[in-house]
């Protein structure tokens, strides 16, 4: 029996569409295949992460990254001749603004309204062995983990006057990494015990109480990718 | 029955995923320093020496078949994922199979085997490199916005002989680091019990 709760309207994707779209977004945006061919799909996909913030209701964080954008644009067009050395770090930056951090709001999106269970029960679907999903649903989570436990240590040591850059690089690297493994492996231990209580270990088939189904806006996206993948492979031929 | 022990259960998977994400938030912040040209050729001395404590970590939790593999295949794919060449992913895998193997000689126990199987399965590090020796081209057309500067500079430091230079230094740099992993771990994990 289908247990029908309405909570799977919080998020709008299927993880499969958001996995797709990340894929597709760094092989476009990042990687930045297809060059001028693409330019249509290269802004399209640039400003997809920003109507899934917008629709997330993150209001501040899709302004900002949409004051970003044109800004970049515009000092991009006005960067375009020969470069001193202060200009090329200014372009530097701008590579990586505009290069890397779609794809950064993209991944925070995903992260943030992905539960594991969902995605581990659309990777099923996907018959993705349980040997690949377990390890990188566990990344997905573990991620903010580290990065938070890495600054509170860092808070710790800079509090005992232990700074990056001290008197012996060695020490400085190793008070801040010792804690850091030794705290994030206890952490470890408690998600492999809370993983067996929750029956992962059991080999049975698991069930999911969000109704994971592609909607209209899936399909929507699903499409728009395979666009850019075909556009990209026979594209050439057209113009 | 020892089919099935020998088979990976969810807290092998948790631990390769929890050693995984250290690895690549290490491997990012190490990597953002590349920026700088001549940062972009030290990666390779510096990646695997700092990656080396929580793999030694990483190492005394593999007692099955398989968790180096994973690992392996999961930082490739990171790398591909965050903009390098499907390079570390090819090469990544392979490397770690045969970490795989040799870690399994030492029966999973063995210092000097698990030293010898970091130092191999580190090699994905080199393999981001691939992409400039092997495709200059392709790979600075998508670099454009670094600048002449930029360009000419690591094309200067990198030349085609640098290639193998560049992998010697990293299995050297993957064994110091391993080495350095098992010291730290002796000093601080094995006394609190953790390792």
């Amino acid at each position: 029996m289908e247990y029908k709760l309405d909570r799977n309207t919080h998020s709008l994707l299927d993880p499969r569409t958001k996995l797709l779209l990340l894929f597709t977004s760094s092989v476009f945006v990042v990687g930045s295949a297809g060059e001028q061919r693409m330019r249509v799909f290269y802004w399209i996909l640039v400003f997809i992460p920003v109507f899934l913030l917008f629709m997330e209701k993150e209001w501040k964080a899709g302004g900002a990254a949409v004051t970003i954008y044109v800004g970049s644009y515009f000092a991009q067009i006005a960067l375009q001749h020969e470069l001193t050395a202060l200009e090329s770090v200014l372009a530097l930056m701008l590579y990586i603004i505009t290069k890397i951090i779609p794809t950064v709001i993209l991944a925070r999106y995903i992260v943030r309204t992905t539960k594991v269970s969902e995605f581990l029960t659309a990777m099923h679907k996907m018959k993705v062995p349980d040997k690949i999903t377990i390890p990188v649903s566990v990344i997905f989570r573990f991620f903010p983990t580290v990065i938070e436990e890495s600054r509170a240590i860092g808070d710790a040591m800079r509090m005992k006057g232990i700074e990056m850059g001290a008197k012996k690089a060695t020490e400085a690297v190793e008070y801040r990494m010792v804690p850091l493994i030794a705290s994030c492996s206890i952490i470890g231990e408690e998600l492999s015990a809370a993983a067996m209580s929750r029956g992962l270990d059991v080999g049975k088939k698991r069930t999911c109480i969000w109704n994971i189904k592609m909607g209209f806006f899936d399909w929507v996206i699903i499409v728009l990718c395979l666009v850019c993948f075909i556009w990209w492979g026979i594209g050439g031929l057209f113009i | 029955m020892d089919t099935n022990n020998n088979r990976l259960n969810a807290k092998d998977l948790i631990n390769v995923g929890v050693y995984t994400a250290i690895c690549a938030v290490i491997c990012c912040a190490v990597a953002i320093s590349g920026v700088i040209p001549v940062m972009m050729l030290f990666l390779v001395v510096f990646v695997p020496i700092l990656t080396g404590i929580p793999y030694m970590m990483f190492l005394t939790k593999v007692k099955k078949f398989g968790m180096i593999l994973i690992l392996n295949i999961l930082m490739g794919a990171l790398m591909w994922v965050t903009g390098m060449s499907y390079y570390a992913l090819v090469v990544g895998t392979i490397a770690g199979l045969i970490a795989e193997y040799i870690y399994r000689a030492g029966g999973y126990m063995s210092k000097w085997h698990g030293i010898a199987a970091y130092a191999i399965s580190g090699l994905y590090c080199w393999a981001n490199y691939f992409g400039i020796f092997f495709n200059a081209e392709a790979y600075f057309s998508t670099r454009q916005n670094f600048g002449q500067e930029y360009i000419d500079a690591v094309t200067r430091l990198l030349p085609a002989w640098m290639c193998p230079v560049l992998m010697i230094v990293d299995v050297l740099c993957g064994i110091i680091g391993g080495w350095i992993g098992t010291k730290l771990l002796k000093k601080h994990f094995v006394k609190a019990g953790i390792a």
